[in-house]
């Protein structure tokens, strides 16, 4: 590693590397582990040298603000196509968070329910159920996801085994997300024995945050993954 | 939502900021207006200071809470807070407005970082315990560093102009911004 090159994280979280130079900086550190966390420390200290100029704003910028908001959609968030499937669709699956690097479909699946005897048997019964379809999905904090769904039964379910263990006071939970609403679909509280619910409407998409335990009322974190499974 | 502008702690912002976005990224229209409650006056001082005219300062604020809006959906919280994304966004808003117009002919001698920051005083201060603390370390910074990172963030100047401007070498100009920082985030870890 040039040590020149590393060096130069300072002026690059200041945003003061000529295009150029910055350019050379970014391919540096997508092969440099302690480069991208040295400037995501040194940004969020620039962050909070330019919070403390805090200084009121004129009234009448809010109004202005929220209007031209109100005429922008948002971006909506990223979409990953997955390999056909075993009914030879192509599936999209919609992931919030965080571009590119998130929900990567690992793998349609057929023999994923080796581990079947720890699911809750209405959640096995949507894996197991003939016209289930099965992704598996990868979430925004290092785990994997599989969905199933099943038409005949009305029924999506979720194998959670394989999401990362969460320390006890903190839970995962699902959510419907529709016209910009959240609805809680219910709490994981055994990850081993997954999660069934009725399938949503074809507009809905179900997400999954981590929450405090016990749940909250809406989402407070990012989701760590969002899914349609009206194209599962 | 302050009906007493002259003061306001703010506190563990930082948690209800990031549940704040999440609920934007949703499309939740006013949880955006509460975001906008918590951080416009950041958002707001930072582009006053960049780019100085109250009303370029104002276009970069609409810039920087369209794109809030635009991009929330897809922010990554594993990349970092939404506060220091929301500041980064708005540094790279008000630094291109003034990088913009080149041809406006600004007084770098008038603007070096030993000069008082202007305040005035009819202005409404937000004041929070964490930019008190800011402004304590700031004052730990060797007196080059301190102006080689104001010189970046708030005039807008790339580090070779920084260079020339303060008749420095490059190298030690670049060292000075990351030797600067770093000092400025340990103390701060060390006064939160």
């Amino acid at each position: 590693m040039s040590d020149d090159l590393h060096t130069v994280s300072g002026a690059y979280a200041l945003n003061a590397v000529e295009p150029d130079e910055a350019r050379e900086f970014e391919r540096h550190m997508s092969g440099c582990q302690a480069c991208r966390d040295e400037v995501r420390e040194l940004r969020a200290t620039a962050a909070a040298m330019g919070a403390a100029e805090a200084e009121a704003p004129p009234a009448a910028l809010k109004a202005r603000v929220l209007q031209a908001a109100a005429r922008q959609p948002q971006l909506p968030p990223v979409v990953t196509e997955v390999a056909p499937g075993k009914r030879r669709r192509r599936l999209a699956i919609l992931v919030a968070a965080a571009a590119a690097v998130v929900a990567v479909v690992v793998g349609v699946v057929t023999t994923e329910v080796q581990h079947g005897s720890q699911l809750a048997q209405p959640v096995a019964a949507v894996f197991h159920a003939p016209d289930s379809q099965t992704v598996r999905v990868r979430t925004s904090n290092g785990g994997t996801l599989t969905v199933a769904v099943s038409h005949r039964l009305h029924e999506m379910a979720v194998d959670t085994h394989r999401l990362p263990p969460l320390p006890t006071a903190q839970v995962y939970q699902l959510w419907e997300m529709a016209g910009g609403h959240a609805r809680s679909a219910g709490l994981v509280d055994n990850p081993a024995a997954g999660q069934a619910m009725p399938l949503p409407p074809r507009s809905t998409r179900v997400a999954i945050t981590i929450e405090p335990a016990g749940g909250s009322v809406q989402p407070t974190t990012q989701p760590i993954v969002v899914l349609r499974p009206s194209q599962v | 939502m302050t009906s007493n502008p002259q003061l306001r702690l703010v506190q563990g912002e930082g948690d209800d900021i990031d549940g704040l976005l999440a609920r934007v990224a949703l499309g939740d229209s006013a949880a955006f207006g509460r975001l906008y409650d918590e951080v416009a006056g950041s958002v707001y001082g930072l582009a006053r200071r960049v780019v100085r005219d109250p009303q370029r300062a104002e276009d970069v604020v609409q810039e920087v809470f369209l794109e809030i809006w635009r991009k929330a959906p897809r922010f990554d919280r594993r990349l970092g807070k939404a506060k220091t994304w929301i500041m980064t966004i708005t540094h790279r808003r008000a630094v291109d407005a003034v990088r913009r117009n080149e041809a406006e002919k600004r007084h770098a001698e008038e603007t070096t970082a030993d000069d008082p920051i202007q305040q005035n005083p009819e202005d409404a201060m937000i004041l929070a315990e964490e930019h008190v603390a800011v402004r304590d370390c700031l004052e730990t910074l060797t007196e080059l560093q301190l102006e080689s990172v104001q010189l970046a963030y708030f005039n807008g100047y790339t580090y070779p102009q920084v260079a020339t401007l303060l008749d420095r070498p490059l190298a030690t100009i670049k060292t000075r911004m990351r030797d600067g920082l770093i000092r400025l985030r340990d103390c701060l870890q060390g006064a939160s």
